[in-house]
């Protein structure tokens, strides 16, 4: 039931959108925004799945199938799954980001609260 | 930390908006499309040229490299700026030539360029001297005394843990550049290049720094990732000099299942491994570094 899993998605997106608004701990910020992230990574397999189907890879189709059958669309879709790929590794390298800043925010401002970090409030 | 306790007003408000995004969200995917829906015209496309246009059985490889490779053109540059944004975060005071345990090296220096604060002054500076200068207090775990549990560095793995690593290491290396360069790898250079950076973390944490320091260093990684920007650049140029498309074949292909099927499939993803491994190594080991400060200490 590929619903279950669209549900799935929306609790794992809300719980790191919570996360994100309620805790003032820049760690516990990033935890909640690599959550928004994993959510989007389960959409899109989610989305790319299709009952009774196969993996996108066009050799030993499986019993019963060719591999112009499989070619003519008997598979999960293969570009959610490109999608899916390229955004764990960006989500990575920005999650690093993140983590960047905020080590270096507890290093000047010997704390890692946001509400710590007002070097600009007038 | 200054304060422990939260105020009690942001769980509510956070509790407000995440449930009505969550309505939002679920009233959205009630409507999104099931498992029985027909797949797009770009999927089809993937999945019908694959074979006879590029001679690559992985329609993900097609659909990565060939078909929307300008999308993963710029991400690509994505991930190359956020690297650069981890490095420019996370440098020193001084231009480092190890990511780990090199501040002992340049005590002496430190001495003279800045004498009112000799090495050793501070309690916590002893202590940073201490973790990267590889002096440790035990070697070997199993002869540590039962205890409170001290800290899980490398040199103290058991040898079980040391040696599986240099097994596990040689395995999945081989794995990810075999399975990306023969084409069979779902994505090619993507998942090959965050195993093999995944095989530096696995050996760094299992054997320590000294085990990886003549490769993993920021004038050979930061080389490296650029010439792997390049070679991309390079490759989709000439697709564009010679066959008039920014993202055209002009390689020959070779039989289905070699390495030289999929043309300049492979080269992107050869690039894109190159960029991928030493992209995720520089941003991961440029954190562990961040040990000194630029305030001053309080």
């Amino acid at each position: 039931m590929i619903l279950g899993n669209y549900l799935a998605v929306a609790a794992l997106f809300c719980i790191g959108l919570y996360a994100v608004l309620s805790r003032r701990n820049l760690i516990k910020i990033v935890m909640g925004l690599s959550l928004m992230e994993a959510s989007t990574y389960l959409l899109l397999v989610s989305l790319a799945y299709r009952r009774g189907s196969t993996a996108p890879v066009l050799v030993n189709p499986p019993k019963g199938q060719t591999e112009a059958s499989l070619a003519r669309g008997n598979v999960a879709d293969p570009v959610l799954q490109n999608f899916c790929l390229t955004a764990i590794v960006i989500g990575v390298a920005i999650t690093a980001v993140f983590l960047t800043v905020a080590v270096r925010a507890a290093q000047h401002y010997d704390s890692l609260d946001a509400d710590d970090l007002r070097a600009l409030r007038g | 930390m200054s304060r422990e306790r939260e105020p009690l007003h942001r769980p509510w408000i956070a509790a407000g908006l995440a449930g009505g995004v969550a309505a939002l969200l679920t009233v959205a995917f009630v409507r999104v499309h099931r498992d029985d829906a027909p797949l797009p015209a770009i999927a089809h496309r993937a999945l019908a040229v694959a074979l006879p246009a590029w001679r690559t059985t992985e329609p993900v490889n097609e659909i990565v490299y060939g078909t929307r490779a300008f999308d993963t053109f710029g991400e690509t540059f994505l991930l190359l700026a956020a690297v650069v944004a981890v490095t420019v975060l996370a440098r020193g005071r001084e231009p480092r030539h190890e990511y780990v345990g090199e501040a002992v090296a340049a005590l002496g220096e430190q001495a003279s360029v800045d004498p009112k604060r000799p090495p050793g002054s501070s309690r916590a500076r002893t202590a940073e001297e201490v973790e990267e200068s590889d002096r440790l207090p035990v070697r070997v775990a199993d002869r540590r005394p039962l205890g409170p549990p001290g800290l899980e560095l490398a040199a103290e793995m058991t040898v079980i843990v040391r040696v599986a690593a240099r097994i596990a290491a040689v395995v999945l290396a081989m794995a990810g550049i075999y399975l990306a360069a023969w084409g069979f790898a779902p994505g090619g250079g993507f998942p090959a290049g965050a195993v093999v950076s995944g095989v530096a973390i696995l050996l760094y944490a299992a054997l320590g720094y000294r085990a990886i320091r003549r490769v993993v260093r920021p004038r050979m990684l930061e080389s490296l990732e650029l010439a792997g920007a390049a070679a991309i650049i390079v490759v989709e140029l000439l697709g564009l000099t010679l066959k008039g498309s920014f993202t055209a074949n002009w390689v020959p292909l070779g039989p289905v299942g070699t390495i030289r099927s999929g043309g300049v499939l492979q080269l992107f993803s050869g690039a894109e491994l190159v960029e991928v491994a030493t992209g995720l190594t520089i941003a991961i080991f440029a954190l562990l570094g961040m040990q000194h400060e630029w305030s001053p200490e309080r």
